[in-house]
């Protein structure tokens, strides 16, 4: 008897300390010309894709794929759970979330903007080198490439938005301005406007796992700046590497089936 | 010597060219082995290939192979693998010439129907409004006739079976190139272009951009956007069994030289109708402004032999835009609709 409540003792102080206990930050292997080495294939493993907030499972909108594709529950990854819309934009995200199949751009494979590009249930790989970042998305052959010298205006403005980064410490910081309003944030309905601004925070946690934080600004629909946050998982398979999914033929009987000639 | 002027990049790119030509092996199927540079031009101080922080060369950078050269040598050039230098000057003023009639009078007629054999249409197509003509962007010059190299400059015949299959597609598409999409080109569809594997100029925005990483070259192609992320680390290919409308990239750096080798390619891959495509790539940079590219194309069931062409890539400023093809398609859309409404037309007429 006194033997076990030992061992509970023991295990029970060892659980403390290790709660108490301070993680020294992780130090990435680096680059030839010294950075923090991100590259290589990562992915996201939750659902925010299909809702950033907290979700319960529910049924999905298609009733012949039954458990195939229903919504799947998720802890969210909103700091403090919640997005703040205005008031005034709270009835857009409804009617949103009521005509999603119609309304969400992924929907039509259209690109996915930042930071949706990060979570979407497909791998993307960074190509790092001095003076650009490039990272390449599987889904719909989406690509962006981030300046990493002197900041740039954008052009345009553009799906995948223009992205400025520099490092602060181990953690790359990209600001992404100049986003098309036509993107969503996930299957929910989460929109936002033209005015969007987007700073991502991509820091090594472990060889193999990455944090990434987002937070989003938009005075024309949320109240205040809000923020994301999720690891990042890198894909350890051997020789692994993206394929292609080239999923504007998957919607054409979708866009273009009502323009098809009638026999 | 800096080659800042565009005249001796084009005489030096023109040297290293024929230099190449001379050391391509009779009946080799790859192109020449080494990019020498040619030691014709007067001593000055020795050009050094940049390396990257990790040893390897630099290939980054925004790039075109905007161009005037033909993939096949026109018939009245037959024999004639280069031009000279006079005959080159001429040919640019003639680009020249061009633009200046395009900009005042329009592009000629033309069939752009995509239907084979229809006239010339009634409407004039003005790239140049746009911006969008050839010459209003950086060329990249060569003295080449023709894309494809050696002494007949054109892709070889055809196998019988892939005339036969070509002849069958051509059968079944005629009176239907508008029923549905997936009649129409891919380009048109948004899904791959031609101009992507190999690298072969675009009508406009033949642009490009590299960036390199531990491992990886990634080649961003701007229309429309299509991104090849190249492992240089000698991995074998992903199972036969996976077809790709680019196929799957491997490379290896063979000195200052950066070979691709493209296989998995789909049965409906986007370059002219082969079905078992086979491409091999070298990208070399010649000199600070210029990437000399090369490329071995082969399928056995579609060309009696393999093919080859070399096209200089040249830096440009700026940067590459985004092309968001699909998502603003409304051109397919458009044809579709017109299609539709020309049939009911023809069967209101008809039925009068």
């Amino acid at each position: 008897m006194m033997g076990w409540i030992a061992v509970l003792c023991c295990v029970l102080s060892l659980a403390a300390a290790s709660s108490v206990a301070q993680v020294s930050p992780y130090r990435a292997p680096r680059t030839a010309d010294g950075k923090p080495n991100l590259s290589g294939i990562w992915q996201a493993l939750n659902t925010a894709d299909w809702d950033l907030e907290g979700h319960a499972a529910a049924a999905g909108p298609v009733a012949s794929l039954g458990a195939v594709f229903a919504k799947p529950p998720g802890l969210g990854v909103v700091e403090g759970d919640q997005i703040p819309y205005l008031p005034a934009m709270a009835a857009k995200r409804k009617n949103n979330q009521a005509n999603w199949t119609n309304l969400d751009p992924e929907v039509k494979c259209y690109l996915p903007g930042v930071p949706r590009a990060t979570y979407l249930p497909y791998p993307f790989q960074i190509v790092q080198s001095q003076n650009n970042v490039l990272i390449s998305y599987e889904y719909a052959g989406a690509v962006r490439i981030i300046n990493m010298g002197a900041p740039t205006k954008a052009p345009a403005d553009s799906w995948m938005g223009w992205s400025n980064g520099h490092w602060e410490g181990e953690t790359l910081v990209v600001d992404v301005t100049s986003q098309m309003e036509d993107t969503w944030f996930d299957r929910s309905g989460n929109f936002h406007s033209s005015a969007l601004h987007v700073v991502e925070r991509y820091t090594p946690r472990t060889a193999d796992t990455m944090d990434y934080e987002a937070t989003i600004e938009d005075p024309n629909v949320f109240s205040r700046p809000w923020k994301i946050s999720m690891p990042l998982y890198r894909r350890v398979e051997k020789n692994v590497r993206l394929l292609e999914f080239k999923c504007p033929e998957f919607t054409e009987e979708l866009l273009y089936g009502p323009l098809r000639k009638k026999d | 010597m800096k080659y800042r002027s565009l005249a001796s990049v084009v005489a030096f790119t023109a040297v290293v060219a024929a230099s190449m030509l001379m050391q391509t092996p009779a009946a080799a199927q790859a192109p020449a082995a080494k990019a020498t540079p040619a030691k014709t031009v007067p001593a000055a101080k020795a050009w050094t290939a940049p390396l990257l922080p990790n040893g390897t060369p630099d290939l980054q950078g925004v790039w075109t192979n905007n161009t005037v050269t033909d993939l096949e040598r026109p018939k009245a050039l037959a024999g004639k693998e280069f031009y000279t230098e006079a005959e080159l000057k001429d040919l640019q003023k003639q680009e020249r010439q061009r633009l200046y009639v395009t900009e005042t009078e329009g592009q000629p007629p033309a069939n752009h129907s995509g239907v084979e054999g229809a006239g010339a249409d009634d409407v004039h197509y003005d790239f140049s409004q746009f911006g969008l003509d050839r010459a209003q962007a950086k060329l990249a010059w060569s003295r080449r006739t023709s894309i494809i190299v050696g002494p007949e400059g054109t892709i070889p015949p055809l196998t019988p079976d892939a005339r036969q299959r070509l002849a069958e597609i051509r059968a079944k598409t005629k009176g239907h190139e508008f029923d549905g999409p997936e009649m129409l080109p891919l380009g048109a569809r948004c899904i791959a272009r031609v101009n992507v594997v190999p690298v072969l100029p675009a009508a406009y925005n033949s642009n490009l951009q590299i960036v390199q990483g531990d491992g990886y070259v990634a080649i961003e192609t701007e229309e429309i956007h299509d991104v090849r992320v190249i492992p240089t680390d000698g991995r074998p290919h992903i199972p036969g069994n996976i077809r790709q409308w680019y196929g799957d990239p491997v490379g290896h750096w063979e000195g200052k030289t950066l070979v691709v080798d493209t296989t998995n390619f789909t049965e409906l891959s986007p370059f002219r109708g082969a079905q078992n495509l086979h491409v091999i790539e070298r990208f070399t940079r010649v000199d600070q402004d210029t990437i000399l590219y090369q490329f071995t194309v082969e399928d056995p069931g579609m060309w009696t032999k393999a093919w080859s062409g070399e096209l200089p890539i040249t830096k440009i400023d700026g940067q590459i835009y985004e092309y968001a093809c699909h998502e603003a398609n409304y051109g397919l859309a458009d044809t579709l609709r017109g299609a539709r409404v020309a049939e009911a037309e023809a069967a209101k007429n008809s039925a009068k």
